[in-house]
């Protein structure tokens, strides 16, 4: 029987009595028993499927009503339905980061008394992008408004966008510069932004005077809001249609059947046990203008990930040896991290689309207080949150993948996701205006492998499951930059089997424009934040940035004399240093100098995704067309992969020599064994180096951090080299 | 439910089966009898006659051995018992140079070799190369995966493993 006296509880007792029946019962609500669906199955599935179109038309509609390309052209945004709790019920399409960060949200403001004051009433809109709030970072801006029947609360409506540009110390949202949050942009701390479906008069003033470019902001928050009613007013037709009653019990069986087809989902497509992986970033930032010392300037960040699945099906992330916190940006927070989880999930595990709170219940993330996964303060900074994010779901991808590999569905296995380096851009538009924005082609780089084929080539991310560059014109609309390339990066992706996919690279002519800052956040070259699987290699580190000022290029142009187009595949003497005089200038790590003017040249890379596989396995034909295509040199074709590639006799074409490639690959093997040495041996023979910390500082800085941090990771440290209790690594 | 022939599955695994055909795969639903048909498929593979328990790799399994659940490459070479860390009983190769690194990424930027290390896994007899870590110096070799192999063949396939030790 349905509670009545709930609906009249204070919300916050209601989200108590909430918790206190999940606990008690091990089931959402206490919902023992799916009974709306056992009554009636094809009305039950039905409904979920209507919630769902609700929330995808909504999104739709809120695309066409938003100015920001990130929005329009990529889709970086995603809306959403939750019950009076703040339990998601059902999402729309686009970015599944935000399935539990709305909720955190909403609960955040029912804990907080947001029902006295300022009060939730029908027409009310509350916004928020405080990530210790619930979300994952400050360009990441939601709206929610509640939805009431009949004079009661019965559930919100959410909406996300990923904003261009946030106000913060430089231009765009992905503020590397800041090293607290008193520098990330303009934050909106779960505020009531509007009454009446309006959005507030002074609220709008605000944003217009604290963003370079407040179109942006200001159309997404009208396309939320729009989104929101839309749903909300779908919602109220739809219980009018069912009843009161059925909606309140048929919403919570939803999220409980979540749970479960999260649990059965993880039992059919895995194997229980632990799975372990690492991968590192690395940050330099001696020297560079604008960054504080507050902390060290170079550092390298190791993310161990262990992963248990039990024979329930439930899935539990372990951070335990991480790095601590820091003051710079990429710090994160529980609901980022839950974020990172939802995202990988939805894509690997939940294809169906139903995914929503109960996914979460499925699942647990165990954040190690003080390490930059879950910060003891709340005053860092968290603007390039997915700067670590990224590659610790990028393990993640990988852990469930071996679990795949292992039960014979080697078609979902995926070495996974790339980290994305951002490219943000401000100063005086080719317009002569004022403008600020980040540039969201990153948004298609390339994937990793998988076990039966190569990894995308230039269309994927892990953060936007709709992964798209937009096109060329449309970012030539915004920004005083003119594309004289996009081109692929030869042997981009990791070798492998199976290679990685391809990334690209961007080159622009700095047009119209005498004062065009560029910024990019994210990496440095000095480690890879993604590995390969099964024997394949990890891809390349992130490119370094080349730009050349002051250049001849106009007449160049003028001479009609080649222009490059990208770096090329020289290590030692780019395209650029080829092709163009000028100031030549090579910097690693964020990219952050002296405004560039008309004629300057820059460049900027996205990433490729690791290999898969034994790389002399690779299929010699598929290889020869790699080659001719751009995607291999051939040069790596035969000296990383082992295919000698002949020109065909009668075509103007590339053929694999197969014979030659098979005695070739013999060669090698034998090589490879000769070169190497028995593990144990190697352990022995370094456990001296490790003994006498004989590290580079920021390599010796991390170990001796994450043995403070973890008794866990110091025992395991201490015993694999053989050293004694009270070691620690000095640097 | 979905079900597939063995010579399906032979093809998937063997990534030669046509892409319209592994697209649908992808998109339907899962075959609960994937598991034994995949071992099938693998145990032809193989020249020895112990049986496959579990894949752990492209070329790696946790087969039953008369050396009890031993992790065993393709080519018959054992690396231990499977509760161990199979790579503790491999070969290994470091490349931890520029010239070491660089014939592995001939055109692109490559890491710090001060910050991180390539570190190569591979089968003593065939030289096949099973996994490659990307590691900071001093970082200790992970154990990526213990599975729960009792537990996975009682629970999730209802068909308990005999005792370890009775078969030996």
């Amino acid at each position: 029987m349905l509670d009545h006296a709930k609906a009249r509880m204070p919300l916050r007792e209601r989200l108590l009595d909430s918790e206190r029946l999940m606990a008690e019962t091990g089931c959402y609500d206490g919902i023992t028993a799916l009974r709306l669906r056992r009554q009636d199955p094809l009305k039950f599935e039905t409904l979920h499927t209507k919630l769902r179109a609700f929330c995808v038309s909504a999104r739709e509609m809120a695309r066409r009503i938003s100015a920001s390309p990130g929005v329009r052209e990529v889709g970086e945004m995603v809306v959403a339905l939750y019950t009076p709790e703040g339990d998601a019920i059902a999402l729309s399409n686009g970015i599944m980061v935000h399935v539990h960060t709305m909720s955190r949200f909403i609960k955040w403001m029912i804990r907080e008394g947001y029902e006295a004051d300022p009060g939730i009433r029908p027409g009310d809109i509350f916004a928020n992008n405080d990530a210790f709030i619930g979300t994952v970072q400050v360009p990441d801006v939601m709206d929610v408004v509640p939805i009431f029947h009949s004079g009661e609360l019965i559930g919100w409506a959410g909406a996300v966008c990923h904003e261009l540009e946030a106000g913060g110390i430089t231009p765009g949202g992905d503020v590397c510069l800041a090293q607290e949050r008193f520098t990330e942009g303009l934050f909106v701390c779960a505020e009531k932004i509007g009454t009446n479906d309006e959005i507030r008069r002074d609220y709008v003033i605000r944003c217009e005077r604290n963003l370079r470019m407040p179109i942006y902001w200001v159309l997404d928050e009208k396309a939320k809001v729009a989104s929101c009613i839309d749903m909300r007013e779908n919602l109220v037709r739809l219980v009018d249609e069912i009843g009161l009653d059925y909606w309140k019990q048929v919403s919570k069986e939803f999220i409980e059947e979540g749970r479960l087809s999260q649990l059965a989902r993880t039992r059919q497509l895995t194997v229980p046990g632990i799975y372990r992986g690492h991968t590192f970033y690395g940050h330099v930032t001696a020297g560079k203008p604008g960054f504080q010392p507050l902390g060290d300037p170079d550092w390298l960040y190791n993310i161990p990930v262990e992963m248990e699945i039990t024979t329930d099906g439930k899935i539990t992330l372990d951070f335990e040896g991480t790095q601590p916190w820091g003051y710079h940006s990429m710090n994160c927070t529980p609901a980022g991290m839950d974020g990172g989880m939802f995202v990988t999930l939805t894509q690997h595990m939940n294809f169906e689309g139903l995914v929503n709170d109960g996914a979460w219940l499925a699942t647990e993330l165990k954040l190690p207080k003080g390490t930059w996964t879950n910060p003891d303060n709340e005053m860092v900074a968290t603007a390039t949150s997915w700067a670590l994010l990224l590659p610790a779901y990028g393990v993640f991808q990988r852990l469930l993948s071996r679990g795949f590999l292992a039960r014979g569905f080697v078609e979902e296995v995926f070495v996974g996701q790339v980290n994305s380096p951002m490219i943000e851009m401000g100063g005086e538009s080719q317009y002569g205006t004022l403008f600020g924005m980040a540039h969201f082609e990153c948004a298609a780089a390339g994937s990793g492998a998988l076990a039966i084929k190569d990894g995308l080539d230039t269309a994927y991310v892990g953060w936007n499951p709709e992964s798209d560059m937009g096109n060329i014109e449309i970012w030539e609309q915004n920004m005083p930059m003119l594309y004289i390339g996009r081109s692929i990066l030869p042997n981009s992706g990791g070798s492998g089997r199976y290679r990685g996919g391809c990334a690209f690279i961007s080159t622009w002519l700095v047009s119209k424009s005498s004062h065009l800052r560029l910024v990019t956040s994210e990496h440095s070259s000095r480690v890879f934040d993604n590995g390969g699987l099964c024997g394949g290699y990890p891809a390349p580190t992130c490119q370094m940035h080349r730009a050349v000022r002051d250049t001849n290029v106009g007449a160049l142009i003028a001479a009609r004399k080649p222009l490059p187009h990208t770096i090329g595949t020289d290590p030692h003497h780019s395209d650029l240093e080829k092709l163009v005089e000028g100031r030549h200038v090579t910097d690693e790590g964020p990219y952050i100098t002296a405004p560039h003017k008309s004629g300057d040249i820059f460049t900027h890379s996205y990433n490729g995704g690791g290999g898969y596989g034994d790389v002399l396995e690779r299929d010699p034909v598929k290889t020869a067309h790699d080659v001719e295509n751009g995607f291999l040199t051939a040069e790596a074709a035969r000296g990383v992969f082992g295919i000698v590639l002949r020109e065909a006799a009668d075509a103007d074409r590339l053929e694999a020599d197969l014979e030659a490639t098979a005695i070739l690959r013999g060669r090698m093997r034998q090589d490879r064994i000769a070169a190497s040495m028995p593990v144990r041996a190697w352990i022995a023979e370094e456990a001296g180096r490790v003994a006498a910390s004989d590290f580079a500082p920021e390599v010796g800085k991390m170990h001796a951090n994450a043995m403070r941090l973890s008794r866990r990771f110091a025992s395991d440290f201490r015993s694999f080299w053989g050293l004694s209790e009270d070691f620690t690594v000095s640097y | 439910m979905s079900r597939y022939s063995k010579q399906t599955i032979r093809e998937l695994v063997a990534g030669t089966l046509p892409w319209h055909q592994t697209r649908q795969i992808m998109s339907a639903y899962k075959d609960d009898s994937r598991f034994f048909t995949y071992l099938d498929v693998l145990q032809e593979r193989v020249a020895w006659k112990d049986r496959i328990l579990l894949p752990i790799g492209d070329h790696l399994f946790i087969a039953e051995t008369p050396n009890g659940r031993v992790t065993k490459c393709e080519c018959g070479q054992e690396f231990g018992h499977y509760k161990q860390n199979w790579k503790l009983g491999a070969h290994i190769r470091v490349r931890r140079s520029e010239a070491a690194l660089r014939e592995i990424y001939p055109n692109s930027d490559i890491p710090d070799p001060e910050w991180m290390e390539i570190r190569e896994f591979l089968c003593q007899s065939c030289g096949t190369l099973h996994e490659v870590e990307a590691a900071a110096p001093g970082y200790p070799i992970v154990h990526d995966f213990e599975p729960d192999l009792e537990g996975f063949y009682r629970e999730w396939l209802k068909q308990p493993l005999e005792a370890e030790e009775a078969r030996r």
